[in-house]
């Protein structure tokens, strides 16, 4: 052990002996490794992780949109070694095939305000389950992944999550996903029924969009939540639905050709994940103990950490305010109150990065 | 039954967007035709090493045509191994390999779902006979590799409304490429072949009017040709001038088989030009 670890702490000429390189070791015995990266014994070399970067750096983010052409929207995040595509295609349900569609629901919000408004249509958006997110890991996209088996678990996590999150912080404005139809006015009508006709001229609900949000990993290395919303947030940004109506001749909804309209999506929330990596690789009693807290970990951080950090934020409505969307913490017992505040904050400077990248 | 481990949205059946019969506008500034010589191919792009997670791996993207809306193929290759068999399996003195081919769920006009279906399976089936000739099996016994093709984007007109029979030609520009991206995955991983093999198509289509007689193209895109008779793919070792397999599709008269000799050359013409980008990618990775 005396050897190896004299061999890892500075670069000396390589021994014939029973000495391993630096990669070789990180293999064979990555936590004592990782902790003698994080805390090296020549105080004047800073504290870094196995992949170089420091604690609290996150990989470069890149982001880019519109490369599919058969999806409504479509954006391809690469953030180091995890890269994934994401594809949002529409597809229109019809009003007749919601088994309990309540046709007065979004009649008379136009009086409520606009908080009750937004509340309206995230609830219309739920119960119609109107967004329908799917990760796909079984594409080979790292050894432990590889197609013809159930999603695992992993896979069905992160769809959960940004199922959940999707639909709690209200990114899709429900009346975006909206088919309207208007009837026509019609000469035999009036004559008939003449105080009927105000009520028939009402505009109705004909049908929604579906967003069908499916994602593809391409590579994976580590924190797929953050790589799989980020790509979410900018397919969803980068979607444009046709223009739809109602044929009443038809009773179908028909769409234009041509250049649709932007879906209208709300707030840019951002995810930001840590792992929290200890001194001690098994013991049970954690008094006393050294921590760190690794920004975006990749795989092998991921194997080792236990404790894992998420929070979402959105910094977009100005004035400095920041909104968290949700916070969400898994395993270990490190993370109080004092260092998830200090956190927030970490991700705060993690939203500039990524709005700085995602495309207007 | 609905699968419970994937979200499955609204209980009640959605409809793909269907576009209002505008034909006759359309007519006038749609291409229609092609615009390549009939013995070129499209431009390819070519890259290894795209998944650094896995043994080896590959990107591989068709040149988009001239006409807007009709996308070029975009796949995606992983290879993992060789690896130790699971010890259930019993012995095997070569390689096993296990080809599959998915397209993702935005890949053509139908939404895909994430069962394979069965032309996902028939694709697997050719490209594993395609690569089984090329590499050298005996060199690994009781070892098994695993070759996953992500299909990202599919060979299809988006705006087009036409015959569902597109899809069964597409399919043939598929299985092209991934025979391309996987041999290309495979050198990736350094996994031993005896040479590169490289896909490719030649078609029989229709002239633009009825009277004139049937042409032999390579690489068809059904959107650029009115209408495709038959279509032939082939995998193809260049330097040893061996097939290692050949598909063929469509109806053609049985009477005339200069025509079948001339599609497998013209196939074969196809797959050397692809042999020359893949060739070139492999190089261009090394130095």
């Amino acid at each position: 052990m005396a050897t190896i670890s004299s061999a890892v702490g500075e670069d000396q000429p390589p021994q014939p002996s029973l000495t391993f390189t630096r990669p070789v070791f990180a293999k064979l015995s990555p936590h004592p490794y990782l902790l003698h990266t994080l805390s090296p014994s020549d105080p004047s070399v800073p504290s870094s992780r196995t992949n170089g970067r420091k604690p609290q750096e996150a990989r470069k983010i890149q982001i880019n949109t519109s490369s599919l052409s058969q999806a409504h929207g479509s954006a391809l995040v690469r953030t180091g070694d995890t890269t994934v595509i994401c594809g949002v295609r529409g597809e229109i349900l019809p009003v007749s095939s919601i088994p309990q569609f309540r046709a007065d629901q979004h009649k008379n919000y136009n009086y409520d305000g606009e908080d009750k408004r937004i509340e309206q249509g995230k609830k219309e958006l739920l119960e119609y389950d109107l967004l329908v997110p799917n990760i796909e890991l079984a594409t080979g996209c790292a050894p432990q992944f590889l197609p013809g088996v159930p999603p695992t678990t992993l896979a069905q996590t992160v769809s959960t999550r940004v199922y959940s999150l999707l639909h709690s912080a209200g990114i899709v404005d429900v009346e975006g996903l909206r088919v309207w139809y208007t009837p026509a006015k019609r000469d035999e009508d009036k004559m008939e029924e003449d105080d009927r006709e105000e009520e028939e001229l009402e505009p109705e609900v004909k049908g929604y969009w579906v967003l069908y949000i499916d994602l593809l990993f391409v590579s994976f290395d580590g924190n797929p939540f953050d790589a799989a919303w980020t790509a979410v947030m900018a397919a969803l940004r980068d979607t444009k639905l046709p223009n739809a109506r109602w044929d009443p001749d038809r009773e179908m909804v028909v769409c234009e050709k041509g250049e649709g309209k932007r879906l209208d999506v709300r707030g840019l929330p951002v995810a930001c994940s840590a792992a929290v990596f200890l001194e001690k690789e098994h013991a049970e009693d954690r008094e006393g103990d050294r921590h760190w807290i690794l920004l975006d970990p990749d795989r092998q951080e991921e194997g080792l950490c236990k404790e894992v950090i998420t929070a979402v934020v959105d910094c977009s409505g100005g004035q400095g305010e920041t909104k968290i969307r949700s916070l969400e913490k898994q395993g270990g017992t490190v993370l109080g109150r004092e260092l998830i505040r200090g956190f927030v904050g970490v991700a705060e400077e993690r939203w500039k990065e990524v709005a700085a990248e995602m495309p207007q | 039954m609905t699968d419970r481990r994937r979200i499955n949205g609204p209980a009640g059946t959605t409809i793909p967007p269907i576009f209002e019969d505008t034909s006759n506008k359309e007519d006038a500034n749609s291409v229609k035709g092609r615009t390549r010589a009939p013995d070129a191919v499209r431009k390819m792009f070519l890259r290894t090493g795209v998944t650094p997670t896995a043994s080896g791996s590959a990107y591989l993207e068709y040149e988009s045509s001239a006409k807007s809306g009709v996308s070029g193929i975009k796949l995606s290759c992983t290879v993992h191994g060789p690896r130790s068999l699971p010890r259930s399996s019993p012995f095997s003195p070569h390689i096993v390999l296990s080809t599959h081919v998915k397209y993702a769920p935005f890949a053509t006009k139908q939404r895909r779902g994430y069962l394979r279906d069965p032309s996902e399976r028939d694709l697997g089936t050719h490209l594993e006979t395609a690569l089984r000739g090329a590499i050298i099996a005996d060199r690994w016994p009781k070892s098994g590799v695993d070759i996953i093709i992500s299909v990202i984007e599919g060979d299809q007109d988006r705006a087009s409304s036409g015959p569902q029979s597109d899809e069964t030609w597409d399919m043939m520009n598929v299985l092209s490429g991934c025979i391309t991206v996987a041999s290309a995955a495979l050198a990736d991983a350094g996994i031993d072949c005896v040479d590169t093999v490289a896909g490719g198509v030649a078609a029989l289509v229709q002239g633009p009017s009825e009277d004139t007689p049937p042409s032999v193209v390579v690489d068809p895109i059904p959107s650029e040709h009115e209408r495709i008779l038959g279509a032939c793919c082939i995998a193809y070792l260049p330097t040893r001038d061996e097939v290692t397999n050949l598909w063929f599709k469509g109806d053609l008269p049985a009477s005339e088989m200069d025509l079948y000799t001339k599609l497998v050359e013209n196939g074969i013409l196809a797959s050397a030009s692809a042999s020359k980008v893949l060739v070139d990618c492999l190089k261009d990775a090394l130095a």
